[in-house]
């Protein structure tokens, strides 16, 4: 079952919209500075999912295409890259991530019967699950930069 | 049109935005609060059931709505790893090396917990992985979901919808103000294979090191971009065997199917 490309520019649209928003409330922008970055991020996601669409390419998921069209489009040297970078630098990250939650937030409560079913035992399990993957990876990485001489 | 179908959820997120935003980032002691938790928590009290404010087809759709609403924040990170090739392809064997952090940290902490709490087979569906979409495909497929590891799994992926973002949010914002981690460190541990953690812990880690805003972005991006290449085929061929021999080793059962 795939999105259609109307409903994704719908709501990548809507996205961007509420990123700039956020970015204007919390973090200083405008829309005359903010607007085009903004939808420069909304372009490039939709570019993603074209790749993620073709052949072959749709082996691996969306979010990696995505990522990949973003990281070859602000390698210096790649045109147009300067310009992408320098419009979308002051969209700040935290600014990307409330909107998002926000919709996260709104779902929450199909959850809720689901959640109901379930025994006590798997919220502490679950805790120590999710703080396990980041203070494991966060330790290996501390070791290997440290090995690696970056600090 | 979705705009006039489900209005209440976007009038909502427009409202949630704004309101976290003007509250803005509070610190108490090590507690960071950001407003992406705001927003997560306002907009899950607003859609209990109980108060009868979204109907279930609302909430469906807000949660068709955020993984490709998520593709904007990718990008955005994305767009912060092109001007650091440089230092993150100094820092390549961190980058793979952390991923065996990611993939056996689940292990590592849950499964103690879950035998702890005497959980039998269940343990193994809740502790292989950090239990988001693919990773419960991976179990339904090979257990199917009403065997006792596809219970594990779904009560973790319930488990950690409600409560893994905020709980991150709040444990990675204390971890980086003990500061026994570097913040690079830090940026690569938040690469979890689930976007909204991912997003929380990122954001907990740049409101405590403000000054390395830029490589904070760079190093969680990229250990994200790794995590969403091999995740699936780690969790399937190594965490997922690896977590079934731990499991009966501990516990000397074995599956009688």
């Amino acid at each position: 079952m795939k999105d259609t490309w109307a409903d994704i520019i719908f709501i990548l649209i809507t996205t961007a919209v509420l990123v700039l928003i956020s970015n204007i409330v919390g973090y200083g922008g405008s829309i005359q500075r903010d607007l085009i970055g903004a939808l420069l991020l909304a372009v490039i996601a939709a570019g993603g999912v074209f790749l993620a669409r073709l052949p072959l390419l749709n082996k691996l998921p969306i979010v990696f295409w995505v990522s990949v069209l973003a990281v070859v489009l602000s390698v210096p040297g790649v045109p147009g890259a300067e310009w992408i970078v320098a419009k979308t630098k002051d969209i700040n990250f935290l600014a990307t991530t409330t909107p998002i939650l926000a919709y996260a937030g709104l779902a929450l409560g199909k959850e809720i019967e689901g959640f109901k079913k379930l025994s006590w035992r798997i919220v502490p399990i679950c805790l120590a699950v999710s703080t396990g993957s980041f203070v494991c990876a966060t330790l290996m990485a501390e070791i290997m930069l440290h090995l690696e001489g970056i600090f | 049109m979705d705009l006039i179908k489900n209005w209440k959820i976007h009038v909502l997120a427009l409202l949630l935005v704004i309101i976290a935003e003007k509250i803005g980032m509070q610190k108490f002691g090590l507690v960071v609060f950001l407003p992406l938790f705001y927003a997560l928590a306002l907009g899950g009290i607003l859609s209990v059931p109980k108060f009868k404010i979204l109907s279930s087809a609302n909430m469906e759709r807000a949660g068709k709505f955020m993984p490709i609403a998520m593709l904007i924040l990718m990008a955005k990170l994305g767009l912060g790893i092109g001007p650091n090739l440089h230092m993150l392809l100094n820092s390549g064997l961190a980058l793979i090396m952390q991923e065996f952090g990611h993939f056996f940290g689940t292990l590592l902490f849950g499964l103690p917990v879950a035998l702890l709490l005497k959980m039998k087979r269940e343990a193994i569906g809740a502790c292989y992985s950090i239990d988001r979409e693919p990773n419960v495909a991976i179990i339904a497929e090979k257990f199917g979901v009403f065997s006792p590891e596809g219970r594990g799994v779904m009560g973790m992926y319930i488990c950690g919808t409600l409560f893994g973002a905020l709980w991150i949010s709040i444990l990675v914002g204390i971890i980086a103000k003990l500061g026994i981690f570097h913040p690079y460190a830090l940026a690569m541990g938040a690469g979890i294979g689930s976007a909204s953690m991912m997003a929380a812990a990122t954001g907990s880690i740049i409101a405590s090191f403000p000054a390395d805003v830029e490589k904070i972005q760079a190093y969680a991006g990229a250990a994200n971009l790794m995590t969403s290449v091999i995740g699936v085929y780690f969790a399937l061929f190594i965490s997922l065997p690896v977590t079934i021999k731990v499991y009966e080793f501990i516990t000397g059962n074995k599956n009688t199917k």
